[in-house]
């Protein structure tokens, strides 16, 4: 009995017989994720990254349909066989379907004249990154990203071709499914994005001419495939940890010694009022060893011994009977490792006339500030269906629900914990000690009470008296709930013979609630019983266009002509609200508060409404030509300038396609193109950059109030962006792939907030002037070192390398910050102090200064001043790089992938101005710098650290002193996967499985540790939320 | 027929497309500012704008800048009288120790001492000009014409004395760039003597214009402001009969407070005395960054944060212990660690946990002292004792002026000034006025070590460092300026 219900069951799994096999190149090459179908059915499955496959298949099968991108289809007799080998072969015909996503519609890779560049979903998941602008970095030929900080759920910025505004925003414009975007990418889920297209040049962009002179970022999402439904789960598990170290600090001894000195020097350069002369080394040593710890000193000692016996008046050294009373440690105190969770789960497939993409993610990330972090839900359905044979239709639906704890970074606000924590000096604890340097217990809670550094406590401490991070960030409240809801929906008509119309809506609602709460305890708002704020600011963005297209092929001639109409509408409306008087703590919310603060709501509008048309035309696919016009209009100017044209031309040239290649085995491929067009750009100020405007809400007590904000600018109009681009594409030897470009884009008529004497009580006002050109050459290489059976390995390299440069400009100069722009120099520019060393008799710090003669006009000879502020402004550099770029290494063993994508920038200049901070002449209470050390401390020294003395202002600032080489690294990510055999994936009911660990910004290097190179294009540093690294490790599972 | 089908679907939507939008659909307008020609289309409009350059008097920058009292502040601490108890967060270490003016950097002191003004000036300039097209009534176009131009003068009076040394002897000196009209054109620094000259002619234009109006709040400009500034310019040049008679018409109608009044009464502009300030109610105060916050330990301000401002020992000792006033100060017997010995306890937030507090600007105290000064530099002493009196005897009925004569009589009168007009902003135009440099008393209880060291404790008159240096960034973009035209 028993026997015979197991030959049942047997007989039962025999009768599904499972076959297995391989599928080839021509070369013999294993082709991954081809596609395994039983004819006539939806059962199937995709082979692995070696090529084979396994599938268990009914009695009834006949036969299988083998397919894969650019190969041709195969169809394979089952009959009694179990294991197959089928060679696919390269399909020209196929290879030409490869498209490229442009603006309105798809067109073939081949036909393409305009210069783009594509990372695609099998890039994109091997970062675990939470915004996909955070996965570009080094992918994409011509594009500078910074990181602008590491605050979870921020973005980074994207530069697209060099720098080509400068009032004006220079961001690229993101598109995302076809319809330009402005609501929060980072509400976009990254595995839900099928390919990242970059438009670079004004052929690729120009039909989004109004919005696309710097460029244009296409996001496309994943869209189900007809035939069996798949279903993939991800699971990301993650640590993050800070990427940047912090600076090298100097310890608690060396402190104490080192702001004795900075005292004794004061008082050794000023007089005794005992004796009416200048202290002598004796009197300075004394009078700085009796006020150094005391209240206007350090207030805090951590020995004990007493302050005045600490330092050894005669050496300068600490008092070898001293003992530390404490010693803690404010970075760890605030910056932690950090949990990183992903997860998400997709549902993909299609019938004959449907194809559906569903989708659910959830990102939860802990910051590594402590009491930040950003957590995030979204979902995703992307439907498309052939509803009669004529109309199509769809919509891509995705909706988004985030909420992004903060703490305050960037900036020197003392509630900045990347700040407080570095400039804290060493000596100060972070929990309350007593005389003999024992916790101080809290009655309440009964553990270690924190110290606040007020005179209650331990003194008002130098350092941001009054204040405990660690205290009140716990009890502050700074998250914004987001909400964004996105849908695209289109309906495509066929009718007459080769017309097509479509039209377009796309609907972005955004909505991010922020609270800002400081709580009623301790800290900045205690005086007033906590302070809140509760703010909305709700966006709706539509964008409807209709298109209607002509395409036919008469015999050679491939003919697409379109036409089009668009108008873009964007609303804010925005509505805050502050109150302060919290009689019990716990709640951020404003009902419990006794007293309003100020409240406020403003509403904005911007509209562009747009005509377009385009054609393109092939002969025998070996000769390309498009063109296309678009006429825009912009709210933000005024009805005499609002519109402005827009258009491209562009060529190609398919050499192989010529005889005289034909024959030539090792060129695959080559392709010439060339185009060149003109973009705009509007993005200036707010909205409404011509109108003469006073700005409202300068009200007094209760009399309504407003000042002048705008003047008046009827002609301000579009800035216009002119690119040419020179482009080939080749394949060579099967296994190199590349494009090499040179581009030269002019900006012209740029938007500028041109600067006023201050005198004019207004600072500056809006115009048209100036141009600018960025040129450069970018190079993309693939290389398939080796592609064997078991083993692949491949290179992918790009670099690019641009000049900045201004051709003309308003006025002779334009001092900004750190940077002056003048015809002939580029936008980041350093324009600064030289340092000139410290002179080794005063250890004063030294500046060059110009000889001016009788006209005041420098002779071309150079003194050295003491006084900084009499110091000589010179160039020294550009914070641009010199060259930048990214290479990846692929490998592939069996199963087994591992990759690694080095970033890196050379060249380009960064002002430290962190590290400044840690060089100050002895400011009571303020972290040190370890070359401090280095400092100048008796005639005769030779060094380039200048005398430290307690408020020696004129000698200390803006100078060379700070400026650093700002070139850098980063191992971007590595990746390790392994692909789980099919064989055993399939066992457990998965048609595939893969296992992986992922370090995203795995090591950075650069000049100078601490240095963050990367975090803006303008080279200064600030003290921004520290990036971080993060090691995953996942599993992919595929039903 | 299947295509006709089609074309009745499709073609209604390719005509919509190709038609476009209406033209309004581009026009759109903001809704928290307002276009300049909405502002003075009306003479109500007007007062939207002049009540808008008023509120720039107490709004904030940064922690070191809110307008008039952030000036008032740095007035003192370059003075002889106010000492920093430590470091604090330095907001205006960098005043007091003499650093912060010679930098020309973008938003240093000076720089932002320029903008201020200018700012006033320009939106000045843009009301006299605007309502002259506005509609509305003749008092009322006077009205705001007064009272724009008493801001204009108030504004050139303070940056010639922080750029320039004073007027007595140094009228050929470079001045600053003078404005009468909106414009985007910068102005060459022109002489001392002009800007003086313009400085009179608006406020005499003023006076004429706003007698006989009634303001609408006391922040507003009145004829009694006017004339209160024309004492105040006539002080500084030196022509002490119009001084005397001006600060006696300004003061007419403004009682001195008592005695009562003077402990916590200069935080609220119901005080008898003043005659011009600005209201600050809890919505519109700048919290941290504001003049309360720099000088009462109370509010949990910079204060209170190692940041007390305190009268030198040398001017305390001075005041005579019968003298009420002497409670303006902690005594060193009531120090406390909060409150240091000689701790100002003078200007005060009138509730703790409220920033709301009212910020002075001119007082009849002041009128009172610029009447007595002026008397005895002309020789009627008993008239200057008499005003003199009037102001001390209040805090002190013991007091009396009756010794002094001649110089001992002004320099009493300039040591009451000093003691009454303590942190009210007028220490640093005086020493320069005065022409008898910086001289800062040391040791213990004065200025320096163990209180925050400033280092400068005396400088001689008309020293480079009593000049501000002209911000680079006008230096930049005014063409009419070169570098020479810089301050030494």
């Amino acid at each position: 009995m028993m026997l015979g219900l197991l030959l049942v069951c047997l007989q039962v799994v025999a009768q599904n017989r499972t076959l297995s096999g391989r599928v080839t190149d021509a070369q013999g090459n294993g082709v991954p994720n081809a596609s395994v179908n039983v004819k006539g059915t939806n059962v199937g499955t995709t082979t692995n990254a070696d090529g084979t496959f396994s599938l268990s298949v009914a009695p009834s099968a006949k036969a299988l349909v083998i397919s894969s991108v650019g190969m041709t289809e195969s169809e394979v007799a089952i009959g009694g066989k179990t294991n197959f080998t089928v060679q696919l072969t390269t399909d020209t015909k196929q290879l030409d379907e490869v498209v490229v996503t442009v603006p309105y519609g798809q067109v073939k890779k081949t036909a393409f004249t305009g210069s783009e560049a594509t990372i695609g979903s099998r890039n994109l998941e091997r970062q675990q990154v939470t915004s996909v602008t955070r996965a570009l970095e080094g992918q994409i030929p011509g594009l500078i990203t910074t990181n602008g900080g590491g605050q979870p759920g921020s973005n980074a910025s994207v530069l697209v071709r060099g720098v080509g505004s400068y009032s004006a925003s220079s961001s690229p414009l993101y598109v995302l499914d076809g319809v330009p975007y402005n609501g929060s990418i980072s509400s976009l889920s990254t595995d839900d994005i099928a390919s990242v297209t970059v438009l670079k040049d004004a052929s690729a962009a120009a039909l989004y001419g109004s919005r696309a002179a710097n460029g244009v970022i296409m996001i496309t999402t994943k869209k189900g495939k007809k035939g069996r439904a798949s279903v993939t789960a991800n699971v990301r598990i993650g640590q993050m940890s800070r990427l940047i170290p912090e600076y090298d600090r100097v310890g608690t001894p060396d402190y104490y010694e080192l702001m004795w000195e900075a005292t004794r020097n004061r008082f050794a350069a000023s007089k005794n009022p005992a004796t009416g002369a200048n202290y002598t080394a004796a009197e300075a040593a004394t009078a700085a060893s009796g006020m150094f710890t005391g209240s206007s000193g350090l207030v805090y000692n951590a020995y004990n011994v007493p302050g005045a016996q600490l330092i050894d008046n005669n050496t300068g050294k600490l008092n070898p009977n001293a003992k530390l009373l404490w010693q803690d440690n404010w970075e760890k105190a605030l910056i932690q490792n950090a949990m990183r969770q992903d997860y998400n789960v997709n549902i993909a497939g299609g019938a004959e006339k449907s194809d559906y993409f569903l989708s659910f993610g959830h990102v939860n990330e802990d910051g590594i500030a402590k009491f930040s972090g950003y957590k995030r839900f979204t979902t995703r359905l992307n439907v498309n269906t052939q509803a009669t044979n004529w109309l199509k239709a769809g919509v891509n639906f995705d909706g988004a629900l985030g909420n992004q704890k903060t703490v305050p970074s960037g900036g020197t606000a003392t509630t900045n914990p990347f700040y407080y924590s570095r400039m804290m000096g060493p000596i100060y604890p972070v929990y309350q000690r007593d005389a003999w340097g024992v916790y101080v217990i809290d009655p309440v809670t009964n553990q270690p009470a924190l110290d606040w550094g007020r005179p209650a406590q331990m003194g008002t401490r130098p350092y941001a008296g009054n204040s405990n991070l660690l205290g009140s960030l716990a009890l502050d409240d700074r998250n914004t709930a987001t909400s964004n809801i996105n849908a695209n929906s289109y309906l495509e008509a066929a009718f007459l013979k080769n017309f097509t119309f479509k039209t377009t809506l796309g609907a972005t609602h955004y909505n991010g609630y922020a609270t800002t709460f400081q709580n009623s305890q301790y800290g900045d708002a205690d005086n007033v019983k906590g302070r809140s704020t509760k703010s909305n600011n709700r966006q709706t963005t539509y964008t409807f266009n209709q298109v209607l297209t002509w395409a036919k092929e008469l015999g050679d001639h491939d003919v697409r002509v379109l036409a089009g109409h668009e108008n873009y509408r964007f609303q804010q409306n925005f509505v805050s609200a502050t109150r302060v008087g919290f009689p019990f703590p716990g709640t951020s919310e404003l009902a419990p508060a006794a007293t309003a603060e100020a409240s406020t709501s403003y509403e904005n509008l911007h509209a562009i409404e747009g005509y377009f048309a385009n054609a393109n035309y092939n002969y025998k696919g070996k000769y390309l030509l498009s063109g296309s016009y678009r006429k825009d209009g912009t709210s933000r100017f005024s009805e005499d300038s609002r519109w402005g044209d827009f258009w491209s031309v562009g060529a190609g040239w398919r050499l192989k396609q010529e005889n005289f290649l034909r024959s030539i085995k090792w060129i695959n491929d080559l392709k010439l193109r060339a185009s060149y067009g003109q973009q705009g750009n509007e993005s200036i100020g707010d909205y409404y950059a011509y109108q003469s405007l006073y700005a409202l809400g300068w009200n007094n007590v209760s009399s309504p109030g407003a000042i002048v904000s705008t003047l008046p600018a009827n002609q301000l109009h579009w800035e216009n962006n002119t690119t040419a681009n020179i482009g080939v594409d080749f394949s060579l030897f099967d296994r190199l792939q590349g494009t090499v470009e040179v581009f030269n884009r002019v900006s012209k008529d740029m938007l500028f907030d041109v600067p006023l004497p201050l005198s004019t009580g207004i600072s500056s006002r809006r115009d048209n002037v100036g141009s600018l050109y960025n040129r450069g050459i970018e190079l993309q290489l693939g290389y398939n070192v080796i592609r064997k059976k078991n083993f692949d390995w491949r290179i992918d390299l790009n670099g690019t390398h641009f000049v900045n440069k201004i051709t003309k400009l308003s006025q002779k100069e334009i001092i900004d910050g750190t940077k002056k722009l003048m015809v002939g120099k580029s936008l980041y520019d350093f324009w600064i102090r030289e340092y000139a060393g410290v002179d080794p008799q005063t250890g004063d710090a030294l500046y060059y200064r110009d000889e001016l003669d009788a006209a005041g006009l420098p002779t071309g000879k150079r003194v050295t001043v003491n006084n900084i502020n009499n110091g000589s402004y010179y160039y020294h550099g550009s914070s641009l790089p010199l060259f930048n770029g990214g290479l990846t290494n692929s490998v592939r063993y069996r199963n087994l992938e591992a990759s690694v994508l080095l970033t890196f920038s050379y060249g380009g200049k960064f002002y430290d101005g962190n590290y400044a901070s840690l060089m100050h002449p002895g400011s009571y209470g303020t972290a040190w710098h370890t070359d401090i050390l280095k400092r100048w401390q008796k005639p005769g020294d030779i060094t380039d650290v200048p005398r430290i003395q307690n408020a020696l202002a004129t000698q200390n600032g803006v100078s060379t002193r700070y400026l650093f080489d700002g070139s850098w690294m980063n191992i971007k990510n590595v990746t390790i996967a392994y692909n789980l055999p099919k064989t055993l994936a399939s066992r457990v009911g998965m048609s595939n499985a893969k296992v992986f660990a992922n370090a995203d910004n795995a090591y950075f290097f650069s000049k100078r540790k601490g240095m963050d190179p990367q975090r803006a294009v303008n080279g200064t540093a600030d003290w921004t939320y520290i990036p971080y690294r993060t090691i995953t490790m996942g599993l992919t599972v595929n039903l | 027929m299947n295509n006709i089908k089609k074309l009745l679907f499709v073609l209604p939507l390719v005509a919509a497309a190709m038609t476009g939008c209406k033209k309004e659909y581009l026009e759109t307008q903001p809704t928290d500012n307002v276009s300049a020609e909405t502002v003075f289309t009306t003479t109500q409009g007007a007062y939207v704008a002049l009540n808008g350059t008023y509120r720039t008097q107490f709004t904030s920058y940064n922690a070191g800048n809110f307008g008039q009292k952030s000036f008032d502040l740095v007035n003192d601490l370059m003075g002889n009288d106010m000492v920093v108890h430590t470091a604090g967060y330095g907001w205006f270490n960098t005043d007091y120790n003499y650093t912060a003016g010679a930098s020309a950097a973008s938003t240093q002191r000076s720089d932002r001492v320029w903008w201020h003004y200018y700012r006033v000036i320009n939106n000045a300039n843009r009301i006299i000009d605007g309502v002259k097209r506005a509609t509305g009534t003749d008092a009322e176009k006077q009205d705001l014409k007064g009272q724009a131009l008493g801001l204009r003068a108030h504004s050139y009076f303070n940056l010639i004395n922080w750029f320039q040394h004073t007027y007595k002897g140094n009228e050929n000196k470079p001045g600053v760039p003078l404005y009468t009209e909106p414009t985007t054109e910068g102005k060459p620094r022109g002489t001392v003597q002009q800007v003086y000259t313009q400085i009179i002619a608006d406020l005499t234009e003023a006076e004429t214009l706003l007698t006989g109006k009634t303001r609408a709040h006391i922040s507003n400009i009145n004829v009694n402001v006017i004339q209160g500034l024309r004492a105040r310019v006539a002080l500084q040049m030196e022509d002490y009969a119009t001084a005397a008679t001006y600060a006696v018409k300004a003061r007419t109608g403004f009682a001195l407070m008592n005695s009562t009044a003077l402990v916590g009464g200069l935080s609220s502009k119901t005080n008898t005395e003043w005659i011009w300030g600005m209201e600050v109610n809890t919505e519109q105060a700048t919290i941290y960054n504001s003049f309360f916050s720099h000088m009462d330990v109370a509010t949990g301000g910079y204060a209170a944060l190692g940041g007390q401002k305190k009268i030198t020992k040398a001017l305390y000792d001075r005041i005579p212990d019968a003298d009420a006033r002497k409670a303006w100060f902690t005594a060193p017997a009531a120090a406390t660690s909060s409150r240091p010995a000689y701790n100002q306890l003078k200007f005060r937030v009138p509730t703790v946990g409220s920033w709301a507090a009212d910020y002075l600007f001119m007082r009849s105290s002041e009128m009172y002292l610029i009447e007595a000064e002026a008397l005895a530099r002309t020789g009627n002493e008993a008239g200057a004792r008499t005003a003199l009196e009037a102001v001390v005897k209040r805090s002190n009925p013991l007091y009396t002026a009756a010794l002094f004569t001649g110089s001992a009589l002004v320099n009493e009168i300039l040591t009451q000034r000093r003691i009454e007009l303590w942190g009210e902003g007028f220490s640093y135009f005086d020493i320069k006025r005065l022409k008898q440099g910086l001289n800062r008393p040391s040791g213990t209880g004065n200025h320096g070590s163990p209180s925050f060291d400033p280092r400068v404790f005396t400088l001689a008159d008309q020293d480079a460092s009593f000049l501000f240096r002209i911000p680079q960034d006008e230096l930049n973009n005014n063409k009419a300026l070169t570098p020479n035209d810089q301050n030494p």
